[in-house]
């Protein structure tokens, strides 16, 4: 999607983009695959689509296939049993495609870093957009995740996006906040 | 010329019909959603699918035909805005008609079917095949009660020695000087929406597009344009099938603009029953789908020709 330019695009150009990245932002539709994962992020993720927290209001469709598909939801660290598939199943989505890693063990492998069947994270074998924390992860994180993409996508709408966060219960803003006692801890060392 | 023009590209066919069709989607998506007790889409949700498809890359998979695979998600959506030119939209008369349009827009509304069901065969995927099996599988199966149940009106106006005619803007202006057929044929009415909504495969008859059994079915393979122009054919089919039913069965069209409005309510009215039935029913077995169709749909439509023969002859 990037292009290197050395003029500004025409207008009629970035309508159309706008209009793309708005099409996009509203209706991400996902695929979930499980690369070795326990099934406890997959159930967090069976949990965020139930009608308790209703996603289809955003437009997000959990679909079967990958060719349908615009977000490759992943959990798990990648066996090498499963990198191939996982691979393919990238290589199967149509541009644009957005890859989020759902839990720790799909950032880094971990529970299972280091063990002789992991590669590792997901970030191992196609590239990530969004990595959700947590093991596993509650709900309410990887709609967080999901923002944090949408954000991506659409910049100039992302005031507006943290104020439906915060509207829904969300504290936003609050990394700085959560990395200030990490640094004091560490100066304490 | 410009009017014909007007007609055809803006409305009440081409675009401001797939506009159309995109808002009976969302209703559609709106009420199954508030009676699963969910929120639901917001109100633009089918515009941003449908642009966010014609967005995206078209991926073509290797071993089927380039050329089918570009030319049937096209002749798909051709046909089934072909079709809503025979028909009274939104209430208003027929943009086109001939003797015989009837019949002539009951098979372009399988045109679709037809399309999806080749679709999925030529590709060389096995849920697309899957699929293709069953598309085809179920189209046999509820075609002939579904045609022979929006035939049926024409049928008891000839039998009753009243104006008659194939000619689908004829038959809606001597419809609506007659008592609803909803009321004087109830079975063929019931079998003609309920076959729509096999036609549209929507629950109970989604098997061809059974998510946790075959994937997307016919359509697993296709991404992007190709799956755009099918999601638009369907949503113009959803237009054109509520038209028909309601033109037929609840009143034909009337004059003046109350008129239209009137019918376009009706429409509406005949997709909340049709959400309510997709809400309380389950998915039938491929095998399921037939039996019910042979065995309970046709004979119900027979029966009530035979009713209507037993009225003639006692009359």
């Amino acid at each position: 999607m990037d292009t290197i330019t050395t003029q500004s695009p025409p207008r009629w150009r970035t309508m159309l983009d706008r209009l793309r990245n708005w099409s996009l932002a509203n209706s991400p539709w996902l695929v979930h695959y499980n690369s070795g994962s326990c099934n406890g992020c997959d159930i967090e993720i069976l949990a965020t689509l139930t009608p308790r927290y209703d996603l289809e209001r955003l437009g997000v469709k959990l679909q079967g296939s990958p060719r349908h598909a615009d977000v490759l939801v992943c959990t798990g660290p990648v066996t090498r049993q499963s990198a191939d598939r996982l691979r393919r199943i990238y290589d199967q989505m149509p541009e644009p495609k957005f890859v989020v890693a759902v839990g720790a063990c799909s950032i880094s492998g971990g529970a299972f870093r280091g063990c002789y069947n992991i590669l590792g994270g997901v970030d191992e074998v196609i590239p990530v957009d969004v990595y959700v924390p947590g093991c596993a992860p509650r709900p309410e994180a990887i709609i967080h995740g999901v923002a944090v993409l949408l954000k991506k996508l659409q910049p100039d709408r992302a005031e507006e996006i943290d104020r439906l966060l915060v509207e829904a219960g969300a504290v936003v803003g609050e990394e700085e906040g959560i990395d200030e006692p990490n640094a004091e801890l560490l100066g304490a060392r | 010329m410009t009017r014909d023009l007007i007609n055809l590209l803006f409305f009440p066919a081409g675009l401001g019909l797939i506009a159309a069709g995109l808002l009976y989607q969302w209703v559609d998506r709106k009420l199954l959603a508030r009676f699963q007790n969910r929120l639901g889409p917001r109100w633009f949700q089918p515009f941003a699918d449908a642009l966010k498809l014609l967005g995206k890359e078209e991926i073509h998979p290797a071993g089927s035909s380039a050329f089918l695979f570009a030319a049937l998600p096209v002749l798909a959506l051709a046909g089934a805005l072909t079709a809503a030119l025979y028909v009274p939209l939104f209430g208003l008369a027929p943009v086109f008609s001939f003797p015989g349009d009837l019949i002539v827009t009951l098979y372009l509304m399988s045109l679709l079917t037809l399309c999806i069901g080749l679709a999925g065969a030529q590709t060389r995927d096995r849920f697309s095949l899957a699929g293709a099996l069953r598309v085809f599988t179920q189209m046999f199966a509820y075609e002939a009660p579904f045609i022979l149940a929006l035939l049926s009106p024409a049928v008891a106006l000839m039998l009753a020695g009243q104006p008659s005619s194939w000619q689908i803007g004829e038959l809606v202006l001597s419809a609506a000087g007659q008592p609803w057929f909803l009321l004087t044929l109830p079975i063929t009415f019931v079998v003609a929406l309920v076959g729509l909504m096999g036609k549209l495969e929507l629950p109970p008859f989604d098997a061809p597009e059974a998510e946790t059994e075959i994937v997307a079915g016919a359509l697993t393979e296709y991404s992007g344009r190709g799956l755009a122009l099918f999601s638009l054919a369907r949503a113009v089919e959803l237009v054109v099938g509520l038209t028909l039913v309601t033109a037929l069965y609840l009143g034909g069209i009337g004059a003046g603009p109350l008129a239209a409005v009137l019918f376009t309510a009706k429409t509406i009215g005949l997709l909340l029953i049709v959400v309510v039935l997709q809400t309380l029913l389950a998915r039938l077995r491929i095998d399921q789908t037939v039996n019910l169709w042979w065995r309970l749909g046709s004979v119900l439509v027979l029966a009530q020709w035979l009713l209507l023969l037993i009225f003639r002859v006692l009359r």
